[in-house]
Parts: structure tokens; sequence; C-alpha cells
């Protein structure tokens, strides 16, 4: 009940006017990203960030923007993959294999229908699990000491990448060069100048913000211009937006298995909304695929990815939350706008900043309905504005990046470190390297080596501390299990590309 | 070749970076001081990007020449944007980063020009004016000293 009473309380602060029109112009900007192909929650949400420190909203307010963006985001991107056939970001791939299909067979609207409904359970029953699983995580997390979170920082770093990632020694390496790049600066406990180059920009460290704003949308710029611009796939015309209800409800159980499989997914660190949709997709089809219909235009293959895709973006807070680990790509993001606003996520958030929590959790469940009905009656909206030609979208999207980031400090100078973060991030993406890690290992590199000296001060320099506590001894192996998983399927899939070719031949 | 490149460069940077740390001095009271932790960090890197160098893995499929072009056209564009917003002020600067980006995307020429001229003075009067960020209309440039 005790959850109830915080809840009720977090409706209060949900319910003032700011974040009710915060909430339903993040809802609309995210839904509308989200459609677009080429802008996925990762550079939406980083775009927005510095405007919104620009406008000095509190902490609160921004996160209630930024989440309902995310949110809406998640939403959004079935829709190009139904009627383009062109995810519009990389977790609604999996709705393209019975989405567009069904489309062609003159039923899209009930393919729009039945994914929206779907991403609104899947998002609620996320919602609901951050609600109950939250606070006993971070609850739990309470008696981590300064070696305990040393060893969750390592953890977070091994796992980032995620189990289908690429190789793992690069998803290690970007985490490292991450966290190189967040010792630049005056080191905080000596104060001791470090890779500053005499440069008095580079005494303040590099604003995470900047970077990652450059990584994520000033190297997407650079990925659009190596496709081919011209040939642009026409949308399906729908005549008739109403759906037929009964095909819904026939989709129910493949909802509900998919948002449960995606919640699972989403709460593992490293996880993430992608393979959210594809493990609830695989999964559907194992069960339900009977007569062979799944990628031929099978409801069930649009409703299970879609609520799977909901329900991890939505877990994927949790862990951001209650322990200040993000499980994925937008959420590290989020986390960065914390950090930037003097907020730690974390089991103290939850005693310290119960308004922010719960105002943020009362927020997504009015987000949640709120995307609804965006998404079903007033779905034409979107489907006109996602036909924008790239062209006429980009240039917009770099001004207001570019404004956002001087609104911050005025300073050219980070202007110029986000266009060199573009180019970097841009030449990091083309060479599989995740940038997900560097993100993180910047963000969490100062108060890594902060915990780590801190441990080492409390032991006099003994570094078996760091092995002292059962918990990070329990850490530390479940990170060496994951890493030798992540190396043997790593191997795993090399044998496979490799003895690929020769069966061919 | 690409990602040998990117080992060795990697490389260069965590050796750089490792022997840096070693001349920041060590004070009293801390027992890591400012030089222990980059070390951590410099020496497993330089263990994975040599190993990036001895064993690369994966290709990387660089764009066509002529897209490269439009690549570096287009990085030019957002390097010349951070020089000249201060000079010639937003509205100005803001209408040539968009008319070239838009050209650069593949938009008509006279269609790039108009976005430029309707959204620039656009997004000044909607920051600077509604949303109370202040940008300079007019630059340096135009501003008796």
């Amino acid at each position: 009940m005790e959850i109830l009473s915080l809840l009720g309380q977090g409706f209060v602060v949900a319910l003032s006017p700011l974040n009710i029109a915060l909430l339903l112009m993040g809802c609309f900007v995210g839904t509308l990203l989200g459609a677009l192909p080429g802008l996925g929650p990762v550079n939406g949400v980083a775009v927005l960030i510095p405007l919104t420190f620009a406008f000095g909203f509190n902490p609160t307010s921004s996160m209630i923007l930024l989440s309902a963006v995310y949110f809406g985001c998640m939403y959004g991107g079935r829709i190009s993959s139904i009627l383009l056939n062109i995810p519009g970001d990389e977790p609604a791939i999996m709705t393209t294999l019975d989405g567009y299909p069904m489309a062609v067979q003159g039923q899209a609207a009930n393919a729009l229908a039945i994914s929206g409904v779907a991403s609104f359970i899947g998002a609620t029953t996320a919602v609901i699990g951050l609600s109950l699983f939250a606070p006993i995580l971070a609850r739990a997390a309470i008696h981590f000491g300064p070696a305990d979170y040393f060893a969750l920082y390592i953890l977070a770093f091994a796992t980032i990448g995620g189990i289908a990632g690429v190789d793992p020694r690069k998803t290690l390496l970007s985490a490292l060069i991450g966290l190189l790049l967040a010792t630049v600066g005056l080191d905080p406990i000596s104060g001791v100048p470090r890779y500053t180059f005499d440069s008095f920009h580079l005494y303040d460290g590099i604003e995470p913000i900047v970077a990652l704003v450059g990584l994520f949308a000033i190297s997407e710029i650079l990925m659009l211009l190596e496709k081919s611009l011209k040939n642009r796939p026409k949308a399906i015309p729908v005549s008739s937006w109403l759906p037929q209800w009964g095909t819904i409800w026939r989709t129910r159980w493949a909802m509900l298995r998919g948002s449960g499989v995606g919640f699972v997914a989403g709460v593992l660190p490293g996880a993430g909304a992608s393979l959210g949709s594809f493990m609830s997709y695989v999964a559907e089809k194992q069960t339900s695929n009977k007569k062979g219909t799944f990628g031929k235009g099978d409801p069930r293959g649009v409703a299970a990815p879609e609520a799977g895709n909901n329900a991890a973006s939505g877990g994927a807070l949790i862990p951001m939350l209650s322990l200040g680990v993000p499980g994925s790509g937008t959420t590290a993001v989020l986390l960065a706008m914390l950090i930037s606003l003097n907020v730690q996520p974390g089991p103290l958030l939850f005693e310290r900043q119960p308004d922010l929590v719960w105002g943020l959790v009362a927020s997504l469940y009015m987000a949640n309905i709120t995307l609804l009905f965006l998404n079903l009656p007033m779905i034409g909206i979107f489907t006109r504005l996602m036909m924008t030609p790239t062209w006429a979208l980009m240039p917009i999207v770099a001004a207001v990046t570019f404004v956002g980031v001087y609104g911050i400090s005025n300073s050219v100078f980070d202007l110029k470190m986000m266009v060199f973060f573009g180019l970097v991030g841009y030449l990091l993406r083309k060479m599989d390297v995740s940038l997900v890690p560097l993100v993180l290992g910047l963000l969490l590199g100062g108060d890594m080596e902060r915990n780590l000296r801190r441990a080492m001060s409390i032991s006099d320099g003994d570094w078996s501390i760091l092995i002292a506590s059962p918990i990070s001894v329990g850490l530390y192996i479940v990170t060496v299990a994951f890493l030798m998983l992540s190396v043997w399927l790593a191997v795993r899939d090399h044998r496979q590309a490799k003895s690929a070719p020769l069966t061919e031949e | 070749m690409s990602i040998r490149i990117l080992g060795v460069a990697l490389f260069v940077i965590a050796a750089l970076y490792t022997r840096q740390a070693g001349t920041y001095a060590v004070t009293f009271g801390d027992v890591l001081g400012p030089t222990v932790f980059p070390i951590i960090l410099g020496i497993p890197m330089m263990l994975l990007s040599a190993s990036l160098v001895v064993f690369p893995s994966g290709q990387v499929d660089w764009p066509a020449p002529q897209r490269i072009g439009r690549q570096l056209a287009a990085l030019a564009v957002l390097v010349g944007y951070t020089i000249t917003l201060e000079p010639l002020g937003f509205p100005l600067a803001t209408f040539l980063l968009i008319a070239l980006i838009g050209i650069i995307l593949g938009g008509a020429p006279w269609r790039s020009l108009l976005l430029g001229v309707i959204m620039a003075p656009a997004l000044w009067a909607l920051f600077d004016q509604v949303l109370g960020l202040p940008l300079d209309f007019l630059g340096d440039l135009f501003v008796a000293h």
C-alpha cells in the first residue's frame, strides 16, 4: 500500500500544468521522431536534452518530457515499419516482418491498430513493473559500499554491449575510450589538471551532453549522407483508418506474452528494446506459428514484437533509476541528463527525491494513455508528417541541435567539440564499435574513480578490499560469466561466418 | 585494414595516455592519487587495441568516393557554422547552414534556399522571442565597435 500512496503523491507532481504540457508535447514529438525513418529515440532524446537545460526546467520536468519522448518514439517506430517497410527506429525492425505484408494485403488499419494497442499493453506492463520492482531493487542496493559500486560499474561495462553484440573487444575498447575522456579535466580529489593540454576549456572536463549529442545526432547526419538520397519508397495508401476490433482481440495472448518476454529482456542490463522485440517475436513464432503464417502478415507477428519493444524500453528504466546503471542506449542518455542536473540516480534517489521518481512513474502511466490516443484516432497526422523529405528535415534538426548546445553555455568551443565527436562517432559506428559503452564510460568514469579511491583510502592501500564483500564478489562472478558467454557467442558466430561461404562453393 | 588502423590509433592514444599519467604528482592523504586510475585504464586499452591489430574482426564498407565528398562537404558546413555563428549572427549563419545542408542532402537548390529563408528567422523568433533563449540577431560584423 506504501506504493499506492507514493504513486498518489507522484500524480500530484505529474498533474502540475507545466508537467502536463511537457508530457503532451513529449508524446507528440516522440511519436513523430519515432515515425520518421533516421531519427530514433537516442538521437531524438539527445537533441532535446540541451534544450531542456537551456530552458532551465527542473530535473523532474526534464525527465517527464524526455521519458515521454522516449516512450513516444517506441510507439511511433512501427508506423513507418508498417507503411513503408522501413523501420522508424531500430527496435521496430521486427514489426516490418508481418506489419508490411499486412499493409500490402489492405490490412494497414488493422496492423496499425494492433501494434498501437500492443504498444500500450507492453508499455503499461513495464510501468507497472517499474512501480513494483524498482523500489525493491533500490532497497537492496542501499547496502552497497564504494568497492561494491566499483564492481557494479565493471559489470555495467561488461554487459552494456549486450549478448548479441559484436566483437566484445570493441565494446570494452569503447568503454575504455569513454573512461579515458572522463579523466580529462581537474582531478576532483587532488586538484591536479589532467589531459587538459593547457586549454582552460578542458579544465571542467568534457561535458557529456555535448559529446553525446555529437556522437548520436551529428554522426547520424553523416550516416544519412552515405545512403542513396533518392528513390524513397511511397507509403502504402490507406483508405480507411477504422480497424476491425475482432482482429485486435484475437491477438490478446500474443500481446501479453510479448509484454512478459520484452519486460524481462529490458530489465537485464545491456539488452534494451531491440533485443526485447526480437525475443518476443521469436518466442511468439515458436508458440503460435502452427500454419506457417508468420512473415506473411500474421497479426500476432505484429502484436508480439511491438508489445515486447515497449515493455523492454520501459523495463530498461528500472536498472537506470534504481542502480544508476542504464540498460540501453536511450537510458544511458537519460542518465547523462540526470547527472548533468546534479541528480545521482541509484538507491538514494528513491529516498531523497521521491517526487522525481514517483512523479515520473505517474506521468508514464499518463503518457501511455496519451500515446494510445495519439496512435489510434490521430494516426493520420503522423503518417502525413512522416513523409517530410530528408532534405527538409535534417537541416532543421542540425540547426536545433546547434541551438540547444549553444544555449547551455554560449560557447563556440562546445559546438566545435560536438562536431568533432560527430566525426568520431561516425568513424566508430562504421567500424562496428557501439557508442553506448563510450557514453557510459564518460558518464560513470568520474564516479568509478572516486569510488575506487575512496575504497582504497578506507583500506589504506590494500587492494583486497575490492573483493572483501560478498556483494562485490558476486558482481565480479556475474561479470566474468557474462564476458565468457559473449566471447563464446562471438567465436561461434565467427565460425559460422567462416563456414557459410565454404558450403556455398 | 581499417580495423587494424583503428587498433594502431587507439594503441598510440593509450600509450601516450599511460605515459602522461605517470607524470601527475602523487599527493599525501590520497592513497591512489591522480595517477593510478588512468594507468588502470591505459594498460588494458593497449592490450585490447594491440589484439585488434593482430586479429582484426569485421569488415568496413566505406562509402563510394562521391558520397565521401558529400560527407566532407557536410562536415565543412557544420564546422563553418561554428566559425560563422558569432560573426554573422544567428539568422544569417543558420540560413547558410539549413540551405547548404539541404542542398547536400539532395534537395533542389531553390527549395533549400527557401527553407533556409523561412526557417532561420522562424527558429530565431521561436527560441529568442518566444522561448527566451538569447541568440544574437546581428553578429559582431555588423556592429560598429
